[in-house]
């Protein structure tokens, strides 16, 4: 296949993967062939190899390797965190951010269905969901409270630690389980689940340069799963190991990790590149509307620009054909009318129905926005109705 | 082995007048669409018989009931004319009606040969006696059988049990040539669909309006062209780029009446290309008051703009309706992708309900669209798409 250079810009989406990782992980597959549950050599050893990669995982996410349950992605850890609130007598409820991902937010949904109240904190006009509205939404029955580290649609960083001890001191003796989805974080802002005192997080390999079909839940205590099976996982998560995918999850986390810094500083440069670019494009916003370059609020990884008079569908369209990758909104959800989160932090729909995401990466260059910026100035001028 | 087909005709027999070219045009419809194939296909007091080899019963079977003109269809079995071949055969279908579950029958005779030594009363009733004996767990129900088991006694004996429906209706073609103004949604295709069955050929339009509108709108209406063109044995598509026309309504008419003039301009365009390709109609999927540029008086203003006979088979019709004729014909699926065929942005929140006719055409003129809807109608690009039996599916190869 040959395809034209292209300017990705959708790293949330997906980042593009570490090639000798993925090329590294084949071998792995290969020889680790064992069953990491068997008793036998095979198996041993290719225990020995996923537990080592559990550690240097866990060194990456700010937990002991014992906290690291190891999963087929971030949906379905998530899916984790929420569904042991069905395990247990008597009256659930759940507390979720109104930005939270489908992963989380459909899953509650489906909980409402089966009987568990769905309590929805809706975040400020400025993206961020404030701990106080947190802590008041709780309930006696709260089991599960959710809310995501970084907005996969505007960037926005939560005050997830701030969440963290709002929730413990309302809650007073009881102690509900605080899960945080932090797909977007790792890798881009870096997540310490240990500092931030969270009881659960969300972690996928294939945002930041791993494979597909892989991903970890961090648990901070213990949690009664809804599915059972084999016992792997300590019963958690049951289904045969990926020894490979763990493998090089690990390896890209690590390597994410070790440039953090650097990377950051890089981001934030790019960040304000965009930025400026935007400004010369008159009528044109990023949302939310407060957002400037440099705020530490927001990562400078993702950014939600408005191009009012113009669907965000019709200008992503008008970008590929220019040769520049962006979507609207989650990429999930891009086909929908509905901006649920942009809706939910009070933009107009004349703007949130207009906006693209625009979210860089490891390998992102300044060219690549200046591309973007060109064909989003032209495709405005053009199409802007 | 070959297999046999046993077709019925229905309304063609009433056309006394022309009948013989309603006929010619049946035959040649179903030799067109199985000319992939060697068939034969007879005509013998006023039905039809096709044979096709074995392996092609698949195709025989898509093509008979997908082609208008058919009343219904059945597998038959064509037996020598003694009485103990015509048992032989009858006794084979009775089993298959057991095996389909059936616990009542009957059998029906008709004897066209006068010449066959046994009555159609004895021949019925005979064959009833035989199935009964072989199969003693069925019984015979003249008034509401499950089952039916056919003996007709022609030139040759011909045996078959309850048939399939076909789509009725008359050839088509034998109502001339119609132009389909052909949208992603779910009515236009059953309006379409509904003519077809009318005997109307049909060539369709598409407004495309890129940007504003996708590929993937584009590629959805293909596959619902494709899906018409099963029954009509092959469709043209034309698509013309309304995008200028559309960013010229949108600048220059009142927000309120977009949605009229876009319709306007669709007709016109529509009369543009019915003249052009020497069709005789235009078929639009209207239904009154569904949405609110669909309102008698709107229909009068956008019909004003072509003098040619405009058919709204679905303008009476409940959308329910609609959609279960979607969905027997295989459009359903697809319409309901979620590729917009009209940007949203384009779309007022209060459209005009009941156009001022006079006023209307005249503040309509005064834009001067006319050019643009010419222009978009001399760069269109025209598609043929032949007949298939494969059909387009929903989400195969997307996405």
């Amino acid at each position: 296949m040959y395809h034209e250079p292209m300017h990705y810009l959708d790293w949330a989406a997906t980042a593009p993967p570490y090639r000798d990782i993925i090329e590294a992980a084949v071998g792995v597959a290969a020889d680790a062939y064992g069953n990491p549950s068997s008793a036998h050599r095979a198996g041993r050893e290719a225990r020995a190899l996923l537990e080592s990669s559990r550690e240097r995982l866990a060194a990456s996410i700010g937990a002991a390797p014992s906290n690291v349950v190891l999963t087929s992605g971030g949906s379905e850890a998530d899916s984790i965190a929420l569904l042991s609130t069905l395990v247990g007598k008597g009256e659930r409820s759940v507390v979720i951010s109104e930005l939270e991902h489908p992963a989380v937010y459909e899953q509650a949904r489906a909980l409402e269905g089966l009987g568990v109240r769905v309590i929805r904190v809706r975040p400020e006009r400025d993206g961020l969901v404030s701990p106080e509205r947190v802590a008041e939404a709780l309930r006696p029955d709260t089991a599960v409270v959710a809310v995501m580290a970084v907005s996969n649609e505007t960037g926005a960083i939560q005050p997830v630690g701030r969440i963290v001890e709002a929730v413990r001191s309302a809650a007073g003796g009881r102690r509900p389980f605080v899960h945080c989805d932090a797909v977007q974080a790792l890798g881009t802002i870096g997540f310490d689940a240990r500092a931030l005192g969270v009881d659960g997080a969300a972690f996928s390999a294939h945002k930041l340069g791993g494979p597909r079909g892989v991903g970890a839940l961090f648990l901070g205590r213990p949690l009664r799963p809804l599915a059972l099976g084999g016992g792997q996982e300590s019963g958690v998560r049951p289904g045969t190991h990926n020894t490979a995918g763990a493998w090089a999850f690990a390896e890209a986390a690590a390597r994410a990790a070790s440039s953090l810094g650097p990377r950051m500083e890089r981001a934030r440069a790019l960040e304000r590149r965009l930025f400026d670019g935007l400004s010369a494009i008159p009528g044109t916003t990023p949302l939310p509307e407060c957002r400037r370059a440099g705020d530490e609020r927001y990562s400078p990884y993702i950014a939600c620009l408005s191009f009012p008079g113009l669907a965000g569908e019709t200008m992503a369209r008008l970008l590929d054909e220019a040769g520049v990758a962006v979507s609207t909104g989650s990429a999930c959800s891009s086909s929908k009318k509905e901006r649920r989160s942009l809706d939910a932090m009070g933009v107009a729909r004349e703007l949130s129905f207009s906006s693209i995401r625009v979210s860089t990466g490891r390998d992102t260059a300044e060219a690549d926005i200046d591309a973007f910026l060109e064909a989003a100035a032209s495709a405005y001028s053009r199409f802007r109705v | 082995m070959d297999a046999l087909y046993l077709i019925k005709i229905g309304e063609i027999r009433l056309k006394e007048g022309n009948r013989s070219e309603f006929e010619q045009r049946l035959k040649h419809d179903l030799k067109r669409r199985l000319s992939s194939i060697h068939s034969e296909v007879q005509h013998r007091d006023g039905r039809y018989y096709l044979t096709v080899a074995e392996e092609h019963a698949g195709l025989a079977e898509f093509v008979l009931s997908r082609t208008p003109g058919i009343n219904g269809w059945a597998r038959a079995v064509k037996a020598r004319k003694d009485i103990d071949a015509v048992r032989e055969a009858v006794l084979e279908a009775a089993a298959a009606i057991v095996a389909r579950g059936a616990s009542t029958f009957k059998v029906e005779a008709r004897r066209s040969d006068k010449s066959f030594p046994l009555g159609s009363y004895e021949i019925a009733s005979g064959l009833g006696a035989d199935v009964l004996e072989r199969f003693p767990s069925l019984r015979v129900d003249v008034r509401s059988p499950e089952a039916t088991v056919y003996v007709e006694i022609r030139e040759k004996a011909y045996v078959y049990t309850d048939g399939y429906p076909g789509v009725r209706g008359l050839p088509v073609g034998s109502g001339g040539r119609g132009l389909l103004l052909l949208s992603g949604g779910i009515d236009s295709p059953v309006a379409g669909y509904r003519m077809l069955s009318r005997g109307l050929a049909l060539e369709s339009l598409y407004f495309h309006a890129y940007p504003y509108t996708s590929r993937e709108a584009w590629e959805k209406v293909r596959d619902l062209a494709a899906t018409l063109a099963a029954y009509s044995g092959g469709m043209t598509l034309h698509t013309a780029s309304f995008t200028d026309v559309q960013l010229r309504i949108k600048k220059d008419a009142p927000a309120e009446k977009t949605t009229l003039y876009l319709r306007a301009c669709m007709m016109l365009a529509a009369d543009m290309v019915a003249r052009a390709r020497g069709l005789n109609s235009i078929v639009s999927g209207e239904s009154l008051g569904q949405v609110a540029s669909q309102t008698a008086e709107n229909m009068r203003f956008t019909g004003s703009f072509t003098d040619y006979a405009v058919f709204r088979p679905l303008v009476g019709t409940d959308k329910e309706d609609t959609i279960r004729t979607a969905r027997a014909i295989g459009s359903y699926e697809l319409s309901i992708l979620p590729y917009e065929d009209c940007c949203v942005l384009f779309s007022p929140k209060h459209p005009i309900l009941k156009a001022n006719f006079e006023s209307e055409r005249e503040a309509f003129d005064a834009l001067g669209l006319r050019e643009a809807v010419a222009e978009a109608v001399a760069t269109m690009e025209t598609l043929e798409l032949p007949f298939s039996p494969e059909l387009p599916r929903a989400g195969a190869a997307r996405r």
